[in-house]
């Protein structure tokens, strides 16, 4: 029987997971990321990262009679994840940390640390369906569509797909609850953490100022409508993201929307409802979990989590991919990703650099 | 797989002799003993009496003896409590220490000068276990001095040379603190024969209870309180004794003193042995500490070519052997702890895996503790 480790986060999901694992004959060990100094951030009971969630994946490891560790990946996480929202940020791009966070902290972290302890297989409580047969391993959407978590994981390195193990990915989120009540877990009925980790008061401009010092991305700048008219002023740009509303101030006939940030010119440029609408976007650092070969016509992608996937072509480009819509989407947002699946099952994705409109095209709902 | 216990220095189990001691006091027994009528003289009696036994054990005369509530507490009220008696008077007292003390001296240090109490020198340690005493005598002779000196060093066993620090701080008029914590029981501590004026002891790491600990302080030497509130212990340490406590530390100090010399005989065959082992069956391994006279009871290795530390006791955990790296408090982090940056420098690479032995330690133990270790070695280098 091999030897798995179990990434527990303190939350109710991570605790079913090795919950799941023990009961299934496994031997299991509990192990939490320590991710970044908790200390600099206001006590905040309801995040799970925080050392809240140390202690209660502790106990939770302790009721299942497994061992538990932590590990401290501060500086690993500062790296590859904070660093790179921030930079995000600076530059005018809405980043994705928590897929960053899989696909470096999360699992290739967790597994070169984990092969130490002589693990060779790692789980975490994802709602997600890993299949592993003859023909290879691959990755499926949570039958809980509410839950599913697919999308957070386009970025793995492949070679790991083959050594994941998702015990929640047939359950839905009231079946985990229901089944943590029965084993009498202290996290059984712990609120589900929305926030990103590291922010968790919500705004994640403090943690840009504390972090950029002065920097253009936090200085005032024009708001502007596509045409170049400039219709007010702002207070960096780094506080905006496509498709927002809050923040540009009132004056308008019908709601405006964020529809770029030019960090160049510090410009946010603003729009009506249908102008949010694009159905061309253009996709870098690509992942393939699976061979892109094999994947036709069937293709979707999600632009967002829990957005719908829509039907696309793809086109190669020399540095990705270009996604030509079915149907045009709002708010594509560059920094944020583009998630690739066949039916339920996840090919990979990228991240989105730009998005425009095919000329020809109609949007759907512009003339009712 | 039997789980095989070798974080001794970490903590220790309470021994019989001492649960028995201790037993009365939290039944009968149960007075306090500030109180006028015969229960509290019952109790005052057991305190008094373990007083007694415990300066006893140590060489010390019992109103030379405070308890209090822990080794970190002792050593802080020695610090705070000597700084605190400097000011009253009006001085500006310094505090020098080793740059392997533990945490609850070196941090209390530096708090001391955050926040302008005393100034503070840290002195260094080479990995032989030589202190500079050019530079203790210069740091001493500015003006009143504490000088804190682990008796034995927690991480990697390192015995201080007590006996020279002694006197140089006697003659250049300064003060003398040693955290004798790992040092009680391990090797020979007699305030008589090695004269310290200020002495921080605890029960756990010698069979006693958990939360105990005393203060050992030479007749005349000035400390003031850190809490008020009563009259307790002479009003050095107010609040109602924890009687049990106290006879309990002070009958596992006793029994640790008593069989020193033949448990310090058996625990040192068995870190010979397990020494031996590692040495030959293993590649780029160091013992750290390993040209200083050490204690007997510890046996910290160096292990190079392992990226994380901390992975390397949680592997031997997985494989049921219970050891440390560095001080508890230490571990966890990927960083190499303030002892062994002190002794190897800033840049050393070497995970720390401390093996400490007790009462229950036998030959079958190490023996386990060596085949587990080469076999989680091999396997984190191979990754």
């Amino acid at each position: 029987m091999s030897r798995v480790l179990v990434a527990m986060s303190g939350g109710v999901d991570s605790s079913v997971a090795a919950a799941l694992l023990v009961e299934a004959g496994h031997e299991v060990v509990g192990v939490t990321m320590k991710t970044f100094c908790y200390s600099e951030t206001p006590s905040h009971g309801k995040t799970c990262c925080g050392l809240d969630g140390i202690s209660d994946a502790k106990r939770v490891a302790a009721a299942l009679g497994i061992p538990h560790y932590v590990f401290d990946v501060e500086e690993d996480f500062t790296r590859d994840v904070i660093d790179d929202f921030v930079q995000e940020y600076s530059e005018g791009r809405t980043p994705n940390p928590c897929v960053r966070c899989n696909s470096n902290t999360k699992f290739r972290d967790l597994m070169r640390r984990g092969r130490a302890l002589g693990c060779d297989r790692i789980a975490s409580g994802h709602y997600v369906r890993s299949h592993h047969g003859p023909r290879g391993s691959t990755l499926h959407r949570g039958l809980d569509e509410a839950k599913d978590q697919a999308y957070f994981l386009w970025a793995l390195p492949p070679e790991l797909v083959p050594q994941l193990d998702f015990p929640l990915g047939a359950l839905t989120k009231d079946e985990v609850r229901a089944r943590a009540r029965t084993l009498d877990l202290v996290t059984a009925d712990k609120p589900e953490s929305q926030e990103i980790c590291f922010v968790p008061t919500g705004d994640y401009r403090d943690l840009l100022k504390r972090r950029l010092g002065t920097h253009p991305a936090l200085e005032p700048g024009p708001i502007v409508r596509s045409s170049g008219e400039v219709v007010g002023e702002h207070h960096g740009y780094a506080g905006f993201t496509v498709g927002q509303r809050k923040g540009l101030g009132g004056g308008f006939s019908e709601p405006h929307f964020v529809l770029e940030v030019r960090p160049e010119t510090r410009e946010v440029v603003v729009g009506t409802r249908d102008e949010l609408f694009q159905d061309e976007v253009s996709v870098r650092e690509l992942n393939w979990l699976t061979d892109p070969g094999e994947s036709g016509a069937s293709l979707t992608v999600q632009l967002r989590y829990r957005a719908p996937a829509v039907s696309a072509t793809v086109t190669p480009t020399e540095e990705g991919l270009v996604l030509a819509l079915d149907e045009a989407q709002p708010a594509v947002t560059p920094g944020q990703s583009a998630v690739l699946f066949d039916g339920d099952r996840l090919l990979g994705g990228g991240r989105i650099v730009a998005a425009g409109r095919r000329v020809e095209t109609a949007v759907p709902g512009l003339s009712a | 797989m039997k789980p095989v216990y070798l974080d001794y220095a970490a903590t220790t189990p309470v021994r019989p002799e001492v649960l028995d001691a201790m037993a009365p006091l939290l039944g009968d027994v149960f007075g306090n003993p500030s109180s006028i009528h015969r229960w509290g003289r019952q109790a005052a009696e057991a305190l008094e009496g373990a007083r007694e036994r415990l300066s006893d054990a140590l060489g010390a005369s019992a109103s030379e003896v405070t308890f209090v509530r822990g080794g970190t507490e002792s050593d802080n009220l020695a610090l705070f409590g000597w700084c605190g008696a400097q000011r009253a008077r009006g001085a500006e007292p310094t505090l020098a220490y080793s740059a392997v003390e533990h945490h609850a001296v070196f941090e209390a240090a530096e708090h001391a000068e955050a926040t302008g109490l005393a100034s503070v020198v840290k002195l260094d340690v080479t990995r032989d276990g030589r202190l500079d005493l050019d530079a203790l005598r210069a740091a001493v002779g500015a003006g009143p001095t504490l000088v804190s000196v682990m008796w034995v060093n927690n991480e990697c066993g390192m015995v201080l040379p007590l006996a020279e620090v002694a006197d140089v701080v006697s003659e250049a008029g300064g003060t003398l603190h040693s955290d004798a914590a790992q040092a009680i029981g391990k090797v020979a501590v007699d305030v008589r024969r090695t004269p310290v004026d200020l002495l921080s002891g605890t029960g756990h790491k010698v069979y006693g209870p958990k939360g105990t600990g005393f203060l050992y302080a030479r007749e005349g030497t000035p400390v003031a309180p850190l809490l008020h509130g009563g009259g307790q212990e002479r009003a050095l340490r107010p609040g109602t004794q924890d009687v049990a406590g106290a006879v309990g530390l002070a009958t596992a100090v006793r029994l640790a003193v008593a069989e020193q010399e033949a448990s310090a005989a058996r625990m040192r065959a068995l870190g010979a042995r397990l020494e031996r082992g590692l040495l030959s069956e293993l590649e780029g391994v160091r013992i750290n500490a390993g040209q200083a006279e050490r204690a007997p009871h510890v046996l910290s290795v160096g292990v190079g070519g392992i990226e994380d530390g901390s992975a390397l006791v949680m592997a031997l955990d997985l494989e049921g052997i219970a050891v440390s790296g560095g001080s508890a408090c230490t571990s966890g982090s990927m960083k190499a702890s303030h002892v062994m940056r002190a002794l190897y420098g800033p840049d050393d690479s070497h995970a720390t895996v401390r093996y400490s032995f007790g009462r229950e330690t036998d030959e079958a133990d190490v023996d386990a503790a060596l085949r587990a270790t080469v076999a989680v070695v091999q396997r984190m280098r191979a990754a």
